[in-house]
C-alpha cells in the first residue's frame, strides 16, 4: 500500500518526478479507474468496463489496457502507444488528500517515479511551484471533480438495471483460448427498453452521453485483441 | 378451468407454496390464478425446520424476494452442509468421530471413480476432506461467498439456517404486498363437498364459505383436509426410523460477536441425536430421540449436558417438547386436494429434508398446475407416484446414517444396526464392491444424489472392496481432482470472510443484484 504524505516545499524541496513511461515506473497496469468526464477521451483508445469494488458496495468504471494482471498492451518500452494517457496514470505519484473541506496534494514517496536526481522538478529553488506542479495540480483537481459525478452516474445505472456481467472469450492466433471474467458493461437491450421519461432523466443528468461513450468504447476490444496477438508474434 | 386455489395453513409450507404459485401464475393480474390463504389466527406455527438445502436459493429467487431482505428479516445464516459427530462409534475417540456431508459435489464427481482412488491412494484422509474444499471452509467458519458475490450466487454451494417463525412472516408480507395473494385470517370450521366428493369450499367463522378449484392442505400434522376430511392414512415409518420426539431450545451466544457455524451439527446420543444450528443472534439446539428407548427426563439431561459441553449456559429455558409420528400419507394428492408440508408426512429432521420436500411439492404443483379438473387426476397420479418415491428415498438415506454405526452401547443403536430395510440392504450389498453411482439413483430429479450416499457411506467408515475392478488409468485423473480440491481450499480460505463478517455486511449494505 502506498504511504502518501502531504507535499510541502521544505521536506520535498529537492523532489523530482520521472515522467518517462515504462514498466519500471509502475506503468505495467492492466487497468486504471476512470470517471464520466474522462470517457470522451478514453473511449477513443480503450475499452471502458465496470468492475465491482472489493468492499462489495458498488461498481467502478475502468480503462482496460490488457487481459490479465500486469499486462499493458499499450506500453512499448518507454513509449505509451496511444494518443491519450488516462489521468489516473498521468497523476502518479501524486494524489489528492482531503483535510476537512480543503483539498491537499499528497505524494507517494515509495512510488518508482520519485527521484532526487532526474526528472521534472516539483519546486523552484526558492520554494515556488514549477509549471509541472501547476499542471499536476489541475490534473488532480480535474480527477477530484470527475469522481464527484461518479456515484450519481453509477446509481442511475443500477437503478435502471443497466449493468450486466459479460464474459469475453478470445481465441488468439496461437490457438490459445482466453477468457476475460468479472467485468460488467451496459445492457443495451435494457437501455433500448427504457421509457422516454427515464431516458429524458438520464439525459438531463448528463448520464446518457456517458452511457453511449461506454458502449462505443467496446469496439476497442478488437484493437486490444490485435495488440495481444501482435505481442505473441 | 382451474382459476381458484385455496391454501389452508400459514407457516413455511403454506407461504412457500402460495409464493411460488403466485409468482409463477400471475396471481396479481386480473386474469391470473386467484390464490387465497386461510390461516387460523391463533394456531402458532410449529416453528421448527430451521435448516434448508441449496434448493432454497432457487425457490426464494423464483418467489421474487431479495436475498438481502431475507437475511435481514429472517435472522438467517449460511449452511454449507452437515457435520456428524459420534455416529460411527467403535474405537474412534470422540474427537475423531466426526465427518462432513458438504453441499458441494466432490471435485471430479461423475468424471472418475473417486472413492476407488481415494481408498487406493489416501485411505487415511477422510473422504469428504480429500474430494471437497467445503469441510475445510466449515472447520474454519468461513462464509460461502464474498461481499462482491451477487444475491443467490455462490462461491461454495450453500443453503440457509433461518428462524422459521420470522420466515413465515417474511414470506407472508411478500405474498400479500407483492404477489396479490388473498388472505383470510380465520378458522376453518367445516369442509363443504361437491356431490362427486371434491371439496367445494371451506366454511370459516367470519368469512363464510371460501370456494376453490384446488385446495392445498398446509395445516401441519393435523392434516385437516387430506388426513381428517378424506381419511387418507399415514404410513408409519417408526419401524425404520425410531425417533418420534424432540426437545428444542434456543440459547444465546457467549458474546455478540461469537462465530457462527457454517454447518448443522448432528451429535449422536444414547437414543437419538442433537441438532445444533447457529443463527446470527442465537443457537437453536434440540434433541430428537425415540421415546421407546429413552424417557423425556433422560433426553433433557443429555440435551443439557451437550449444551454445557459446547460452551452454552448451565441455565437454559425449559425446552419445548414436540411429538410426531414418523411417516407419510398413502397419497398426497387426493381428488382436488393436495397436502404439502407436515400434513403430507414428517420424519426426523436429520438432513433437513422437510423444507426441501415442501419446495419440491410446491414447485411440482406450480409447474404441472392442471388446467382442468380432468387433467387434475392425471397430475395427481404422477404427483403421488413421484412423492412416494421421494419419501422412500429420504427414508432409505436417513436410515443409512444409522445402519453403519459401530455403536452398540444402547438397545437403540443395536436395533438400528440390526434391521436394515430391504432396498437399502441390497444397495449395501452392491456397494461392498463398488461405489454408490448414478445408476443406483437414476431419476432425473433425485432427492439425494449418489454423491450424498458416498459422503455418508465413507464418512461412516464403510470400506468398499474395489480390488476386483482396479482402473489404474484413473489414478492420474483422480490425483488431478484431489489436487484441484486442495487448491480450491487454499484459494477459498484466502478469499472468503467468516460468516458473521459477511452477514453483518449484508445487514448493513445488502448484496448486489448482479
Amino acid at each position: 500500500m502506498p504511504t502518501p504524505v502531504l507535499l510541502n516545499n521544505i521536506d520535498h524541496k529537492d523532489l523530482r518526478i520521472i515522467t518517462r513511461r515504462g514498466a519500471a515506473y509502475g506503468d505495467q497496469l492492466m487497468a486504471v479507474a476512470t470517471f464520466p468526464a474522462e470517457f470522451r477521451d478514453v473511449q477513443a483508445c480503450y475499452p471502458i468496463v465496470f468492475h465491482k469494488t472489493t468492499d462489495g458496495l458498488g461498481f467502478e468504471p475502468l480503462v482496460l489496457f490488457g487481459f490479465q494482471d500486469g499486462e499493458n498492451l499499450f506500453l512499448q518500452g518507454e513509449r505509451w502507444d496511444a494518443p491519450y494517457v488516462p489521468m489516473m496514470v498521468e497523476r502518479q505519484p501524486f494524489l489528492i488528500g482531503v483535510n476537512g473541506s480543503e483539498l491537499m496534494v499528497n505524494v507517494d514517496l515509495d512510488h518508482p517515479r520519485v527521484s532526487r536526481t532526474e526528472g521534472e522538478e516539483v519546486f523552484k529553488p526558492h520554494g515556488g511551484t514549477t509549471d509541472y506542479l501547476d499542471r499536476t495540480n489541475s490534473l488532480l483537481f480535474a480527477i477530484h471533480n470527475g469522481m464527484q459525478d461518479l456515484p450519481g452516474f453509477l446509481h442511475a445505472l443500477l437503478e435502471h438495471e443497466l449493468l450486466e456481467s459479460f464474459t469475453l472469450d478470445v481465441e488468439l492466433n496461437d490457438g490459445s483460448q482466453n477468457r476475460l471474467l468479472g467485468f460488467y458493461t451496459i445492457n443495451e437491450d435494457r437501455l433500448q427498453a427504457l421509457s422516454g421519461e427515464a431516458i429524458a432523466k438520464l439525459h438531463q443528468a448528463g448520464y446518457l452521453q456517458s452511457i453511449y461513450m461506454v458502449i462505443a468504447s467496446l469496439s476497442n476490444f478488437r484493437m486490444l485483441i490485435d495488440r495481444k496477438n501482435a505481442s505473441l508474434a | 378451468m382451474l382459476k381458484r386455489i385455496v391454501i389452508v395453513g400459514g407457516g413455511s409450507a403454506g407461504w412457500l407454496t402460495a409464493g411460488l404459485i403466485a409468482a409463477e401464475h400471475r396471481a396479481a393480474a386480473p386474469d391470473g390464478i386467484r390464490i387465497t390463504l386461510i390461516e387460523s389466527p391463533d394456531v402458532p406455527p410449529i416453528g421448527v425446520g430451521e435448516g434448508t438445502w441449496p434448493s432454497m436459493r432457487d425457490t426464494l429467487r423464483r418467489i421474487g424476494v431479495s436475498e438481502s431482505d431475507f437475511f435481514r428479516e429472517c435472522d438467517a445464516s449460511f449452511k454449507q452442509g452437515s457435520r456428524f459427530n459420534r455416529w460411527r462409534g467403535g474405537d474412534l475417540g470422540d474427537d475423531q468421530d466426526a465427518y462432513f456431508h458438504p453441499f458441494s459435489l466432490p471435485q471430479g464427481y461423475g468424471d472418475v471413480n473417486l472413492p476407488e482412488q481415494w481408498l487406493a491412494q489416501h485411505p487415511h484422509i477422510p473422504f469428504a476432506d480429500l474430494v471437497s474444499y467445503q469441510p475445510h471452509l466449515c472447520v474454519q467458519g468461513r462464509a460461502p461467498k464474498q461481499v462482491m458475490t451477487p444475491e443467490y450466487a455462490a462461491v461454495a454451494n450453500y443453503g440457509y439456517h433461518l428462524d422459521a417463525g420470522k420466515f413465515g412472516v417474511f414470506l407472508r408480507k411478500h405474498c400479500l404486498e407483492k404477489l396479490g395473494v388473498h388472505y383470510v385470517p380465520d378458522h376453518v370450521t367445516a369442509v363443504n363437498a361437491h356431490e362427486n366428493g371434491d371439496i367445494a369450499s371451506l366454511q370459516t367463522v367470519k368469512h363464510g364459505a371460501v370456494e376453490g378449484d384446488l385446495f392445498i392442505d398446509c395445516t401441519g400434522m393435523q392434516s385437516l383436509l387430506l388426513g381428517q376430511h378424506y381419511g387418507v392414512p399415514l404410513i408409519s415409518q417408526k419401524h425404520v426410523l425410531y425417533n418420534d420426539s424432540a426437545l428444542a431450545v434456543q440459547i444465546p451466544y457467549p458474546a455478540e460477536d461469537y462465530p457462527i457455524a457454517s454447518q448443522t451439527s448432528a451429535t449422536a446420543q444414547s437414543a437419538g441425536w442433537i441438532w445444533d444450528i447457529g443463527l446470527p443472534t442465537r443457537r437453536g439446539v434440540g434433541h430428537v430421540y425415540a421415546s421407546g428407548y429413552i424417557s423425556d427426563d433422560q433426553a433433557e439431561a443429555e440435551l443439557r449436558a451437550y449444551i454445557v459441553q459446547t460452551g452454552g449456559p448451565q441455565d437454559i429455558p425449559q425446552p419445548r417438547k414436540l411429538s410426531f409420528s414418523p411417516g407419510y400419507r398413502e397419497q398426497f394428492w387426493h381428488r382436488n386436494c393436495v397436502a404439502i408440508g407436515l400434513s403430507a408426512g414428517f420424519i426426523e429432521p436429520l438432513e433437513a429434508s422437510a423444507l426441501a420436500i415442501v419446495e419440491m411439492s410446491a414447485a411440482m404443483v406450480s409447474d404441472d398446475l392442471p388446467a382442468t379438473r380432468e387433467a387434475m387426476d392425471i397430475v395427481a397420479k404422477r404427483f403421488n407416484e413421484t412423492f412416494r418415491y421421494r419419501w422412500e428415498r429420504v427414508i432409505d438415506f436417513l436410515k443409512l446414517h444409522y445402519v453403519l454405526s459401530q455403536r452398540r452401547d444402547t438397545a437403540y443403536w443395536r436395533d438400528n444396526t440390526a434391521e436394515v430395510p430391504e432396498r437399502l440392504a441390497e444397495l449395501l450389498t452392491l456397494w461392498r464392491h463398488r461405489a454408490p453411482s448414478r445408476s443406483d439413483f437414476n431419476r432425473i430429479e433425485e432427492v439425494f444424489p449418489a454423491a450424498s450416499y458416498q459422503y455418508i457411506l465413507y464418512g461412516m467408515g464403510f470400506r468398499s472392496d474395489f480390488s476386483r475392478a482396479p482402473k489404474p488409468q484413473e489414478a492420474a485423473q483422480s490425483d488431478a481432482f484431489f489436487q484441484e480440491a486442495a487448491t480450491l481450499t487454499k484459494k477459498m480460505l484466502h478469499g472468503l470472510p467468516d460468516n458473521r463478517t459477511l452477514i453483518n455486511h449484508i445487514k448493513l449494505h445488502g448484496l448486489q443484484k448482479i
